[in-house]
């Protein structure tokens, strides 16, 4: 049999990858495939961002709280398109639902924040289970358009006929939250260590709810259900062939998604106290298949920063004196060229730089810096003449091709 | 015991009928090839058996209980699996992801709530997954992309997922189409193996006739739908209505 050699090279080259990587490329690696160190690196990441976001880039806290907020969103949107594969075009049903639930809830049954986000979801989750099992009956773009029509549906049903529990166009302003466990002022200020890094409770909140989000996307994506999603997206025929009940493993796929858009929604009525109808326009739905897109299909973070700059051009950028204005053609160029040059989104091109980087880092422990500084120069060469060859094959291309 | 029992099994496709009252029994441990030209109904027999395709009427048994209305998934369940004539696997994940997900549906049935547990807390799974890459010899490749993977591999991969579960039938659908000599070789040395190691029983769908006479105890030979030949492949080689079918059929 022909692959007996090969493997043994295959095993040779692995050993030796692994000696020459060890050191520093080797912890970090391990570091960051450990389930706790997701959970912490994101601790240090909101603990860090309003702080870093309102002194250095314009940001304010309340859109910083926004962004994660979205980031909920999205991150659990991309179990959805990301992994399992299914293009959703309606969870502003659940995000706008959950936010209604939570609105209405607040003003008639309880204002405890905690209760609120409970009742959010749960609206969510059962929305979910209702428009996922009507929807999942049909693949792609059919899966896509019926999704649309519940969206839209809703937005209807909540702008008239249920006007008198939604309160129609002005949205729902009736939203009462109480304090947190009866005790903190939730859109009050901080106590003092935590004042050096973000100046409002609410933030605090959200930020601990985006925590636990996190973990619980990346548990779920190391569950089970992780592979069994991502097989469904390759290959969903043999899925079904393994023995998988492929149609119900999508519909919990759809209702996971929307539970995150459910805690988000919930958070959006308590940051600020008010439902507009918009949040259940199908705009809403748009928004956050660009968000997750932009930030990086199939992977934990890349949502979260998807949600995080798409809220960046739509909040500061349309602010500046002279590209304000164009702020929405701004963000129709990032987003092409982002997904030109790196199709796995902003995260994908970080994970590439990561890549990179350890590939240079190896490279020069094993042939010294002299070698690497020069075989960085030829590569860089090599990349500037591919880039002139394309740039002057353009007019070539573009006018018929006598260039050739 | 019939592992696998059609009674007039029949599909229709508007005015065309693809499958004509098939009768067919196939004992516990049976190698069984199923044969003929094309367009001779083939596919779409290992299409109903499978539960891909709903009969106009007829009955399918398996084990001796019938399997009309059931989804795809649970007759695999039951201990039929597949094999399909394109190398069918999880492309962008690794060889041992591919192997996983047929552990997990070995292991854990078609489906369970368990999406707040750890992976890592099946060590069942990942040792039933380890084992299925060593019996198809892709365990030193389980850290790569299943898509970088030659086309033999990709098939006995693809054989790995079907056989994982311990079916106590394996239908295939044409296992050495596209292969080169050797890796042909190679996949049927292996389906012989698995055959004798698991006492398998299985339905084999194939053009290469080298093959059929090779690995099959009992031939069927399938002409428009209807079954024309049955018997040792010795019997159906010197069949006259088999040698008109396959020969003869060109001036009608």
């Amino acid at each position: 049999m022909s692959d007996e050699p090969r493997n043994a090279t295959a095993t040779a080259a692995t050993d030796a990858d692994a000696e020459v990587t060890g050191g520093f490329a080797d912890r970090w690696a391990s570091f960051r495939d450990r389930e706790i160190s997701t959970v912490l690196l994101t601790v240090v990441g909101v603990a860090v961002f309003p702080f870093l976001f309102n002194n250095f880039l314009d940001g304010y806290t309340q859109l910083a709280t926004l962004m994660l907020i979205y980031g909920i969103f999205a991150v659990g949107f991309d179990i959805l398109l990301g992994y399992t594969g299914l293009l959703s075009f309606g969870h502003a049903v659940f995000f706008g639902g959950a936010a209604y639930a939570a609105g209405i809830f607040s003003a008639s049954v309880s204002s405890s924040p905690l209760l609120v986000l409970f009742a959010g979801t749960a609206f969510a989750v059962l929305m979910a289970w209702i428009v996922g099992f009507l929807s999942l009956r049909r693949g792609g773009i059919y899966f896509a358009i019926l999704t649309l029509t519940f969206g839209q549906m809703s937005f209807y049903l909540a702008a008239s006929p249920l006007a008198f529990l939604t309160n129609g166009e002005n949205g729902f302003t009736s939203v009462d939250i109480g304090h947190l466990l009866g005790v903190i002022d939730i859109h009050g200020g901080v106590p003092f260590p935590l004042t050096m890094l973000v100046d409002n409770m609410l933030y605090v909140f959200v930020a601990v709810v985006t925590v636990l989000s996190v973990a619980m996307a990346n548990r779920i994506l190391h569950s089970p259900y992780g592979t069994v999603f991502r097989a469904i997206r390759e290959n969903e025929r043999r899925a079904e062939f393994v023995g998988l009940d492929v149609w119900r493993y999508k519909l919990m796929a759809f209702i996971i998604s929307a539970a995150f858009a459910g805690i988000a929604g919930s958070l959006f009525t308590i940051e600020g106290n008010y439902v507009p109808l918009q949040s259940l326009y199908w705009t809403e739905s748009g928004r956050i298949v660009i968000m997750t897109v932009l930030g990086g299909v199939g992977s934990l973070f890349g949502p979260l920063f998807g949600a995080g700059l798409y809220l960046y051009i739509e909040n500061i950028v349309s602010g500046f004196e002279t590209l304000g204005p164009f702020w929405h053609l701004i963000l129709g160029i990032v987003f092409v060229v982002a997904v030109i040059l790196f199709p796995n989104g902003i995260w994908g091109g970080v994970e590439y730089g990561q890549d990179r980087t350890m590939a240079a880092i190896r490279f020069t422990r094993e042939n010294g810096i002299k070698a690497a500084l020069r075989y960085a120069l030829d590569l860089t060469v090599q990349k500037v003449k591919a880039v002139i060859q394309k740039i002057r094959s353009v007019p070539a291309r573009l006018f018929g091709g006598e260039g050739k | 015991m019939k592992v696998l029992k059609t009674e007039q099994l029949t599909k229709q496709f508007g005015g065309l009928t693809a499958v004509d009252e098939v009768d067919l029994e196939i004992e516990q441990g049976e190698g069984v090839s199923l044969i003929g030209p094309n367009g001779a109904g083939k596919s779409t027999f290992i299409n109903l058996v499978t539960r891909r395709l709903e009969p106009s009427y007829g009955e399918i048994a398996f084990q001796g209980n019938s399997i009309i209305g059931m989804d795809p998934h649970e007759v695999v369940q039951r201990g039929m699996s597949k094999s399909f004539q394109t190398a069918s696997i999880f492309p962008e994940l690794t060889v041992k992801e591919n192997a996983t997900i047929a552990a997990l549906a070995a292991e854990h049935g078609s489906f369970r709530f368990n999406f707040f547990r750890n992976q890592n807390s099946y060590p069942a799974v990942d040792e039933l997954a380890n084992e299925v890459l060593e019996s198809v010899g892709l365990y030193d490749e389980r850290e790569n992309q299943a898509d970088s993977l030659d086309y033999g591999n990709k098939r006995r991969l693809e054989l790995g997922i079907a056989l994982a579960a311990e079916p106590d039938m394996l239908l295939m659908d044409e296992p050495t189409a596209g292969m080169s000599p050797d890796e042909t070789k190679s996949t049927v040395d292996l389906i012989k193996r698995v055959k004798e190691e698991l006492d398998l029983t299985f339905l084999l769908v194939e053009h290469d006739m080298e093959i059929v006479f090779d690995i099959s105890d009992r031939i069927v030979v399938l002409n428009r739908g209807s079954v024309i030949a049955e018997g040792t492949p010795t019997e159906v080689q010197n069949d006259p209505a088999v040698q008109e079918a396959y020969l003869g059929g060109v001036e009608e």
